[in-house]
């Protein structure tokens, strides 16, 4: 959620498309082939005040039961997301719910875990703030952390991975 | 002006918002469930956010997520739409206490509108006719079948807390009262969790009427002219137009007076609307007031030429509303057709899944609502409708044309849809003269013999 400010991009979608040049063509070829490694029906890239969106006919589908690194009905986020999904063997641990993510009870405060760290079921990951309320989530499953996906404070959406976990 | 409005809806009514929004140079954060991610209307949204998972209790419905969704994206106010939490007092008090503007009328209010004996009193009150029947809820099977001798059968018996024609029952006789009682109340708990019920005589071939209100924070009342909504199916209404084929100039001012009277004794801001029910001698009787907007407001913008939304959106603001009662006029004809992915041919059954082709109608007078597009999966979790085709005329013949080509234009395939029903309606001799009444399309269109 917070990676998207597609408002920004509009402006250089408006204005006149020059000729892509030979390189921006092999970089959308390499972007099409990204998209069928990982299932995509769709994509959308921003940079540098451009922005690109790529997308398949046929129906659309809604990515039930797919791989959770490539969403393919929430654009903004897919080009960054296959590239640590590719690596990571941990399996993404879910924000339950929308609001802010902590790492630690307090600024003054340890965070609860670090990259590497090893947890148990009962062990809080992280605190997320909902309407005022600080929710303690837990592990609910032992496992290694493998990394950390969220900046302290940051804003999450439902479903948005938190942490990669190796069960 | 707002900077940042969060739209707490989905589907066709999000998408008429955030237009609104834009038009006003508004940021819009939408909130969707994951039975919506993807939809292509989200993309119109500066910022988006996951609220939960299909089922609407744990999303649309979920105060918390929405009001956590709408502090983490740091809003201004919250657009509620129609359904969902619209008509919630305590959304709207929980918004309040956040400091985020509820763009919609105040708790109180809407407390007082959803309760219908208290908004009956308030109707009384105002000095307009209401329908004769019990004094707040009946408690006993006793008491209805006094109440119902007292002003004579056929009655009708509704839930306090209901809507959408749930927890109602009809009654000829005090057999028919007694059953008809319990089944009403059993209704009323599993739909609304309050089981209470109350009498109304019942108005026989009478036409649904509701008038379009509007009130800013400056003690201005405006009332927008009605909408005919007596062509439904089982108190679902399928066809509205503005202005009534059956309204005179006369009658209209009257029913105008009502609504602003109304809205004053409620001490109510923003949109609203009461419905009347018109019986065969041209008396009309207050039923409800809905406080939101509602579905079928486009035919209202079409004969004024206002914006509802936008105006919502100003009066929450804070702003005056730039109007006088008396310039508001109500130009040419407009009818709205719902379409709902429903199979008209079985029981109006849901018909959710993937839209293959959409072939929306256009030209002049022509307007469609919608989300929908071909590659866009209804999903099974929401209500059906997926768009509101609109047209308008400079009379209601010409109106009546316009939407028939229009229906005649518009191709859905994958799904079913009411886009045949519609065909119909508007072939048939009772609604080109007007002479509908609101049971008339399960009686003679489609003989529902199971009613």
């Amino acid at each position: 959620m917070a990676a998207r400010k597609r408002a920004g991009e509009r402006p250089a979608k408006a204005g006149a498309a020059p000729q892509p040049s030979d390189e921006e063509i092999a970089r959308l070829e390499r972007l099409l082939a990204l998209m069928n490694e990982h299932g995509l029906t769709e994509l959308e890239l921003g940079q540098d005040g451009r922005s690109v969106r790529m997308s398949k006919s046929g129906p659309a589908t809604y990515a039930v039961g797919a791989p959770l690194a490539a969403p393919a009905g929430n654009p903004a986020a897919a080009p960054a997301a296959p590239a640590k999904a590719a690596k990571a063997a941990g399996d993404p641990f879910l924000s339950p719910m929308v609001g802010t993510f902590y790492r630690a009870a307090s600024p003054e405060a340890k965070a609860f875990v670090m990259e590497g760290d090893l947890v148990k079921s009962d062990s809080t990951l992280c605190i997320i703030e909902a309407m005022k309320v600080m929710n303690e989530i837990k592990a609910e499953k032992p496992g290694k952390v493998l990394q950390i996906l969220v900046e302290n404070g940051e804003a999450v959406e439902y479903g948005q991975p938190l942490f990669l976990i190796q069960r | 002006m707002f900077r940042r409005i969060l739209i707490a809806n989905r589907g066709e009514i999000a998408l008429r918002v955030m237009r609104a929004c834009h038009q006003l140079g508004v940021e819009v954060v939408a909130v969707y469930s994951e039975a919506d991610k993807g939809a292509r209307y989200l993309r119109l949204a500066h910022d988006t956010i996951c609220i939960g998972p299909p089922r609407s209790a744990q999303s649309y419905l979920d105060i918390a997520r929405i009001v956590s969704a709408a502090e983490v994206a740091d809003v201004d106010a919250i657009h509620p739409g129609y359904g969902f939490l619209s008509e919630n007092s305590h959304f709207a008090e929980v918004c309040r206490s956040c400091n985020i503007t509820f763009i919609g009328p105040s708790p109180e209010a809407i407390d007082l509108m959803g309760d219908k004996s208290k908004a009956k009193a308030v109707a009384k009150k105002a000095g307009i006719p209401t329908i004769p029947g019990s004094e707040g809820p009946v408690t006993s099977e006793k008491e209805a079948i006094e109440v119902a001798r007292q002003f004579g059968y056929p009655v009708m018996i509704k839930a306090v807390a209901g809507g959408g024609g749930r927890g109602m029952r009809m009654a000829h006789n005090d057999v028919s009262l007694v059953n008809g009682y319990f089944a009403a109340r059993n209704e009323a708990e599993a739909a609304f969790g309050d089981s209470g019920v109350y009498l109304e005589k019942m108005i026989e071939k009478a036409r649904h009427i509701e008038v379009q209100f509007i009130a800013d924070g400056h003690g201005q009342v405006f009332s927008l002219g009605e909408r005919d909504c007596t062509t439904q199916r089982r108190h679902q209404k399928l066809i509205e137009e503005s202005p009534s084929p059956v309204v005179t100039p006369e009658l209209r001012e009257q029913l105008g007076a009502a609504a602003r009277s109304l809205c004053r004794q409620a001490n109510y801001v923003n949109a609203g609307t009461v419905e009347f029910l018109l019986d065969m001698s041209g008396r009309f009787y207050f039923m409800e007031v809905n406080a939101r907007i509602q579905v079928e407001h486009p035919v209202t913008e079409e004969v004024t030429g206002l914006d509802l939304v936008e105006a919502q959106i100003r009066v929450a603001a804070g702003e005056r509303l730039p109007w006088r009662q008396e310039e508001i006029r109500i130009e040419g004809h407009s009818i709205e057709c719902r379409i709902n992915a429903e199979d008209p041919d079985s029981g109006f059954k849901p018909s959710p899944g993937l839209i293959t082709t959409w072939i929306p109608p256009g030209g002049r007078n022509v307007r469609l609502d919608s989300h929908a597009h071909a590659g866009y999966r209804i999903p099974s979790f929401y209500d059906s409708m997926i768009g509101k085709l609109i047209v308008r005329g400079r009379t209601r013949d010409e109106a009546i044309a316009t939407l028939q080509r229009a229906l005649d234009e518009f191709v859905v395939e994958g799904v079913k849809t009411t886009i045949p029903l519609h065909r119909e309606i508007l072939r048939s001799e009772a609604f080109r003269l007007a002479k509908m009444d609101t049971k008339y399309v399960e009686t003679h269109l489609l003989g529902d013999g199971s009613r």
